[in-house]
């Protein structure tokens, strides 16, 4: 979510820190940091909110309350520190509320007379933009930023538009088809997708005058599975998906009908709320004892409770915490424990070694790790190197449903076919690697026969097989090599041109340090594969291996490399045969 | 040179050395089936039904097999080894090392892969800290890159409470420029969460523990400097025989 420093500042007396501050400070203990942008005056940071906190972090004051936590500053202007009572309206309002689904929590329509619809004045324009959200009209600007500011949806309806000729409006909350919909009971119109989307038909125009604000409480799984089925992901359904609390419905009704009445005027003409189950206050409790038990720290009474207080949980005792009715996330004392963990700050963890437990007494050795470390060994010691290839085939017993792209969505019955080819396209590569034979081995998982086994496969020259590994008993763990490999270096993907020089010689050394300065950089290996003695002299015969990182060789170039070599050769007394 | 040794896969040295630091440790090095219940791989696990992780782009789903899936991590041994010592009248303490194969359908380019390498570590006991956690990964990656320093970051996981996520950077003076320290993130780990230990048969009133998961194909990308996923599931030799 896109948070901008400015908008954070709203929430303090005091001053927050440079932006750099402000990322480590949220990094080190609430959420990672995506980026940070600069925009105009304004510092954007893009912080990566985690699943658990969807409810309440999707939005500026969750942030800043993060913030006042962890950086010990006061947060003097908060939204949600109030009650969230909305004014009586009067009691022949033209609009009436029925939740016919448990899948809605709690619905509060207000009703606003009057207003004059128009641009948002520019600091609200700016705000919007900072945080990447288009500036609408001030009325859907209004439900924009109270949703940005405090994470509660909104959406305003305009009530001229659905309601019939002197009828009241009955909004009504009710499944179909699966999918909850907010409709006009008597003139049976759709006024919107619930969480979703607004019908086209309500929407806010300049004509309009009188706004009914919809501040609600939507199931999160549905909210999901319906903006999942209709692909339409909106920032009201990305919030109402982690599934926020009803308490906050109030809030948001009571900020979205004030916005309103500063930037539209006209007049709150009255509320219906339907809340038939409040959210209940939750209670948890931890000890000290176990807080330290689980981080193997050495806190004390006084850190925990500054931790507490500081979050706002307010705790009693040797701790019972009151959760605040945002936090849904704080459940069980381990989630106070994280709480304790993240503000008192990860790095006042120390190591403590883990010290042999006399009661587990000697680890068992693996059978199917044993044997599979000893055939890789043996097959190693025969000249054989290990392959992994994908479990993914062409044929096989099993197969996955929904395989992106599609292609071989079998499981492998067996190794061979992977080996085969991978035999044939290392086959290709026998000079640039300087090998006469490829041997290959692979000790990987198969299914066949109606069972998940482990088999070993082999390949070189004389063909492809395979064979179970059989699991193998054993005391203890033999002391295998480790690769001894220090850095890989990168091979070129353009294809290489092999060329033979042989010549003879009366005396054996020079030779190989003449070719490597004359052929230069494009020469990527050189063996010297046959030799033989004649009438006193040394035929000796190298190959050649030529390749570029950059580009295709051509036959010409190489071949005049090979004539410059063949020259040089001849002038230093060695005759080219 | 025909008598010349093969080589190694160097996910699989990783493994073995990676084995033989907590075999001295006191873990058991345990397998389990790449094909698994979604019990195993997600319930067990306090991951609810309709979290995003269990979309259809990320699982490979068994096809004419409900409720199966290919595992995605390898987690989904926690629950299973917990469990069958449970049945077997065993109790804790558990220290088990598990690595394996584990499977994300997604688009593969050249740090993402369907296919990859994981290794898991479960640790259970009355008094099995998060500072045994601190010191569990330092003694894993001081094996594997020597030198390093770990920080903790606050993160989310399903299966673990609290939970973080772990950064390294290597500090010893001949590691390449591009890695030296710079802060990597590496691992996700935490405590056990109580839901685990339940749904395994364990009392979460009794016992606690700690339990982190690493890609080993990223430790692997680092220590030698790959450039390029895909090579390890390539079998070309021209990357393998440099191992």
């Amino acid at each position: 979510m896109r948070i901008s420093r400015k908008w954070l500042e709203k929430f303090f007396d005091a001053p927050l820190p440079e932006a750099q501050k402000i990322v480590d400070a949220l990094t080190f203990h609430a959420f990672e940091i995506e980026s940070v942008e600069k925009v105009a005056a304004d510092d954007v940071l893009d912080v990566k909110v985690t699943p658990n906190r969807g409810h309440d972090c999707l939005c500026h004051r969750g942030i800043a309350k993060e913030l006042s936590a962890i950086l010990n500053i006061p947060l003097t202007h908060d939204p949600l520190s109030g009650k969230s009572d909305l004014p009586a309206g009067k009691s022949d309002l033209p609009v009436s509320v029925s939740i016919k689904s448990d899948l809605c929590r709690r619905y509060i329509a207000v009703l606003v007379r009057g207003v004059k619809v128009g641009p948002s004045p520019k600091w609200l324009r700016e705000r919007l933009e900072a945080v990447g959200a288009r500036s609408i009209n001030n009325i859907v600007d209004a439900t924009n930023f109270v949703m940005l500011n405090i994470g509660q949806p909104l959406h305003a309806f305009d009530i001229s538009k659905i309601k019939s000729q002197n009828s009241k409006v009955n909004i009504e909350v009710r499944e179909e088809n699966g999918r909850l919909m907010i409709t006009d009971g008597h003139a049976d119109k759709v006024l919107g997708v619930a969480g979703v989307k607004g019908g086209p038909e309500s929407l806010i125009t300049e004509s309009t005058t009188d706004v009914i604000l919809e501040s609600a409480n939507f199931d999160g799984i549905s909210v999901r599975k319906t903006s999942a089925a209709l692909k339409l992901r909106t920032d009201a359904s990305q919030r109402f998906e982690q599934g926020i609390p009803p308490e906050l419905a109030g809030f948001g009704a009571l900020c979205g009908a004030e916005m309103i009445q500063n930037l539209a005027g006209g007049e709150i003409a009255g509320f219906v709320d339907v809340y038939p189950r409040p959210q209940e206050r939750r209670i948890v409790s931890v000890t000290l004892e176990k807080i330290n038990k689980v981080l193997g720290t050495d806190l004390s009474e006084k850190e925990v409770s500054d931790a507490f207080a500081r979050l706002g949980l307010k705790s009693e005792g040797n701790f019972t915490v009151r959760v605040p009715f945002e936090r849904l996330d704080l459940e069980i004392p381990e989630d106070l424990i994280e709480e304790v963990a993240r503000i008192v700050g990860y790095d006042k963890i120390p190591a403590l070694p883990l010290e042999p437990d006399p009661s587990l007494g000697k680890p068992p050795v693996n059978p199917n790790f044993y044997a599979a470390e000893k055939t890789r060994d043996e097959l190693m010691s025969q000249g054989y190197s290990e392959v992994y290839t994908s479990v993914f085939a062409e044929r096989g017993e099993r197969a996955v449903l929904n395989k992106v792209g599609g292609g071989k969505p079998y499981l492998r019955d067996g190794l061979i076919p992977g080996l085969r080819d991978a035999l044939e396209r290392n086959s290709r590569h026998k000079d640039i690697l300087g090998l006469k034979k490829i041997k290959l081995f692979e000790i990987g998982t198969v299914w066949k026969d109606g069972e998940e086994k482990i088999i070993v496969g082999t390949a070189d020259e004389r063909g492809v097989s395979e064979k179970p590994l059989k699991p193998l008993s054993a005391d203890k763990y033999d002391d295998l090599p480790l690769s001894a490999a220090m850095h890989y270096q990168p091979f070129s993907k353009y294809p290489y041109i092999v060329r033979d020089v042989a010549f003879w010689t009366a005396e054996k050394t020079g030779a190989e340090k003449i070719i490597q300065r004359e052929a230069g950089p494009l020469l990527v290996k050189i063996s010297l594969f046959d030799k033989f003695e004649k009438n006193g002299r040394m035929s000796l015969a190298y190959r050649l291996v030529f390749q570029s990182f950059e580009r295709t060789l051509t036959e010409q170039e190489v071949n005049e490399i090979i004539l410059k070599i063949q020259e040089v050769l001849g002038k230093s007394g060695f005759e080219i045969r | 040179m025909n008598n010349e040794a093969g080589h190694i896969h160097p996910i699989s040295s990783l493994i073995r050395e990676a084995n033989r630091i907590f075999y001295d440790m006191g873990f058991t090095f345990v397998d389990a089936p790449l094909v698994e219940s979604e019990w195993y791989n997600f319930d067990a696990l306090n991951v609810p039904k309709d979290h995003p992780a269990r979309d259809v782009q990320d699982t490979f789903f068994m096809k004419d097999e409900p409720g199966v899936v290919l595992r995605t991590h390898m987690s989904n041994v926690q629950v299973r080894y917990m469990e069958s010592q449970m049945k077997k009248g065993i109790l804790p303490p558990y220290r088990i090392v598990y690595p394996g194969r584990v499977f994300r359908n997604e688009a593969t380019d050249m740090t993402h892969e369907a296919e990859f390498y994981q290794l898991e570590c479960l640790a259970v006991a009355e008094d099995i800290t998060m500072a045994h956690l601190r010191y569990t990964i330092e003694r894993l990656l001081q094996g594997i890159f020597k030198n390093i320093e770990i920080r903790f970051r606050p993160s989310y996981f399903p299966f673990t409470e609290p939970s973080v996520e772990v950064d390294m950077r290597v500090t010893a003076s001949d590691t390449p420029e591009k890695l030296r320290n710079k802060w990597i993130e590496l691992l996700g780990a935490g405590m056990v969460h109580p839901n685990v230990l339940k749904n395994a048969g364990v009392d979460p009133g009794k016992y606690q523990g700690f339990a982190f998961g690493m890609g080993l194909d990223r430790p692997a990308m680092l220590r030698w400097g790959i450039d390029d996923i895909r090579l390890m599931h390539s079998a070309d030799l021209r990357f393998m025989n440099q191992f």
